[in-house]
């Protein structure tokens, strides 16, 4: 198995291999000697790596897993071959444009623009208030404003699309 | 002293004021909203009565409900922790026309430094030195562009009834105004429900420095020297620490006359912070807190003083335990606050159940918190989950020793500021001392790069074992989900006890 992983903008490829048990692991090629243990099913693992201990938790799915490693956190993206080849596809479909997203959850305190309206990058569409701090949400390139999908004084879960951008052609 | 006093908060610092007052021989009522009905106040007090509700405006803002549940449980006193109603003078008045003991200064002291602009006013006449600026509130943009002339740039918005960061907003050229106006009145209304906002001169690289004081009804009064707070973010602060490396005993000793001198001009008494603005041997005014703050513990670790009994004393009417003389510094404390927040991720907030919670230990190592496997964080309360604290001798062996504490904390389930503290604490710059407010916010914070190949073969082997099981257990992850849903159910457990009036 070959996986892409992703660390805040470090990339990695893992080569796994298991055959009647033995593990083969490369990470960019080189081989890497490692012993996993898991050492409760809440998330805890004990790794032996090169004669050193070091206990991990990581949480998460197969594709994004958080990692906390002696007090540092990792947020990690992993994608095979396929999975890949599927996302590179997606985000060239939605162009210059796209969904903008609640990157966390909260109140819609106004709505800056309207539907059809043109905007740059940068330009304010919406406060979203979050624990108690106003944030401007801004465009994230030039286009205009396809669909307006909430409205002030609406609780928006994170991750929620907020408004449609339209990219510029 | 009391026989029982009731706690107006929830979270860690309830839980602070319970353990002091467990140990002096105090019975604690907790109050508790419908979000709170496992948390670890309700079930370490001695009685815990339902406030019922969720959000702060129906349970821990409702000061009806909680006068009802001291009433109904003979507490003889309120102690409101911090944030809430701890800064409310109605309340306090409140709670004296009800015949009980206000845990906290007198109503007119918290009305005056309550307030930005009769603080200023009133610290004027005290001879207190302030940041050049207005005294009066602004009416609208065109007069604050108009004001902000006077003053000079960079100008500082701020809300007259303010505090914790909110509603304050740099303006650094006139063309910004508009925009930072409208937000900050937005933030003070929907904050404090009042959206007066006043302006002042924005220095712009100052430490925050801050002296906690103590005053009783007998006249006396005592500084506990100073609390470094200038890594701060938003003005919210991540890293304290006591003493600032950067005060001579001179200037340790001026300040500390300043803030009593505050302290008398308006008839303090209980625990406060006079915090300043520091830059370059000179210091600034900028507010005082009417309440225990939430960095009180760094200089309960090096004076040795609990401010929680003194707190409880001073309410009880007798006298301070301590005297100005009495009081040294000893060695060196810093506290980080653990706030459920995505630090590498612009500090996004984050949500989730604490489903691996890992404690540090270890000597001079103390953790101040309300966390509990299985504990939901949601976006009803404040982010702050809770305070790691260290002690050391010195500066250094404090920060190795934050360190190492952090390196065995884990809190699974949610991000937290810990990698942010982290990052802080391993700077050159932070172990040199050379800080100011902005220094956080300078900071990007990603993890180091050293571990990378570990972390990625980790998640490799993670997703591997994670899709085989699943590819042989198809029904291992609903399963998972079921034992999840019993566990939250069987914590109800200490809930429905205590509302049959048992003990847990």
């Amino acid at each position: 198995m070959k996986l892409f992983v992703d660390m805040h903008g470090r990339e990695y490829e893992v080569d796994l291999i298991e055959r009647a048990g033995q593990r083969e692991l490369r990470v960019d090629g080189k081989v890497v000697d490692l012993d996993f243990r898991e050492a409760d099913t809440l998330g805890q693992f004990i790794v032996m790596m090169d004669g050193q201990s070091y206990g991990l938790s990581i949480e998460g799915d197969t594709h994004e897993t958080h990692v906390t490693l002696a007090g540092h956190s990792y947020a990690v993206h992993m994608e095979d071959d396929r999975e890949r080849a599927a996302n590179l596809a997606a985000k060239e479909a939605a162009g210059g444009g796209g969904p903008v997203e609640a990157v966390m959850p909260g109140i819609v305190v106004e709505v800056l623009v309207e539907e059809g309206q043109a905007v740059e990058e940068g330009t304010p569409l919406l406060i979203l208030e979050a624990m108690k701090m106003q944030n401007e949400i801004k465009a994230p390139g030039p286009g205009s404003v396809a669909e307006v999908r909430v409205s002030a004084g609406q609780t928006v879960a994170g991750g929620a699309v907020l408004m449609v951008l339209k990219g510029e052609d | 002293m009391f026989k029982r006093i009731l706690i107006a908060n929830r979270g860690e610092i309830a839980l602070r004021v319970i353990r002091t007052a467990r140990e002096m021989g105090v019975e604690c009522v907790a109050v508790y909203s419908d979000v709170d009905d496992c948390a670890l106040h309700t079930r370490m007090a001695h009685v815990a009565v339902p406030l019922h509700g969720v959000t702060p405006a129906e349970s821990y803002l409702d000061m009806d409900k909680i006068l009802k549940a001291a009433a109904e449980t003979g507490a003889e006193a309120i102690h409101p922790g911090y944030g809430f109603l701890s800064e409310n003078a109605e309340f306090a008045r409140r709670v004296k026309a009800a015949g009980l003991a206000w845990i906290g200064p007198p109503a007119e002291a918290i009305t005056v430094m309550g307030d930005k602009i009769e603080s200023r006013r009133a610290m004027a006449k005290a001879n207190v030195p302030c940041v050049p600026g207005l005294t009066d509130p602004v009416d609208d943009v065109a007069a604050a562009v108009k004001d902000a002339e006077g003053i000079g740039y960079p100008i500082a918005i701020k809300a007259a009834a303010g505090g914790g960061g909110k509603g304050i907003r740099i303006v650094r050229d006139p063309s910004e105004m508009e925009s930072a106006f409208r937000q900050a009145s937005g933030e003070a209304v929907s904050a404090f429900g009042d959206g007066r906002l006043y302006l002042e001169r924005y220095i712009d690289n100052p430490r925050h420095v801050e002296i906690q004081v103590m005053c009783d009804s007998h006249g006396n009064r005592v500084h506990l020297f100073e609390r470094e707070c200038s890594i701060q973010r938003r003005h919210q602060k991540l890293v304290e620490e006591a003493p600032c490396c950067v005060l001579t005993d001179q200037m340790r000793q001026d300040m500390g006359e300043v803030a009593l001198r505050a302290a008398e001009h308006v008839n303090y008494e209980g625990a406060g912070t006079v915090e300043f603005l520091w830059e370059k041997g000179e210091f600034f005014f900028l507010e005082m807190n009417t309440r225990l703050q939430v960095e009180h513990p760094v200089t309960e670790m090096i004076t040795g003083v609990d401010l929680v009994r003194e707190q409880l004393l001073v309410a009880a009417g007798e006298k301070l335990s301590i005297t100005q003389d009495e009081l040294k510094i000893h060695g060196h404390a810093i506290e980080v606050r653990i706030n459920a927040e995505d630090a590498t991720q612009g500090y996004l907030p984050s949500v989730g159940i604490l489903h691996n919670l890992r404690a540090p230990g270890g000597p001079w190592v103390r953790l101040d918190t309300a966390m509990y496997r299985h504990m939901e964080v949601g976006l009803t309360y404040d982010p702050m989950l809770g305070k790691l604290i260290v002690w050391g001798p010195d500066r250094i062996s404090a920060i190795e020793r934050m360190k190492r504490a952090i390196a065995e904390m884990n809190v699974g389930g949610v991000r937290t500021s810990m990698p942010a503290a982290l990052t802080v604490l391993e700077h050159p710059r932070f172990v040199s001392g050379d800080i100011d407010t902005h220094f956080l916010e300078s900071l990007t914070i990603e993890p180091p790069k050293e571990h990378d190949i570990l972390v990625a073969a980790a998640c490799a082997i993670y997703r591997h074992n994670k899709a085989k099981r699943s590819a042989m257990d198809p029904e291992a992850s609903s399963r998972e989900e079921w034992k999840e849903r019993g566990r939250r159910e069987r914590s109800g457990y200490a809930r429905r006890l205590m509302e049959r009036g048992g003990q847990v």
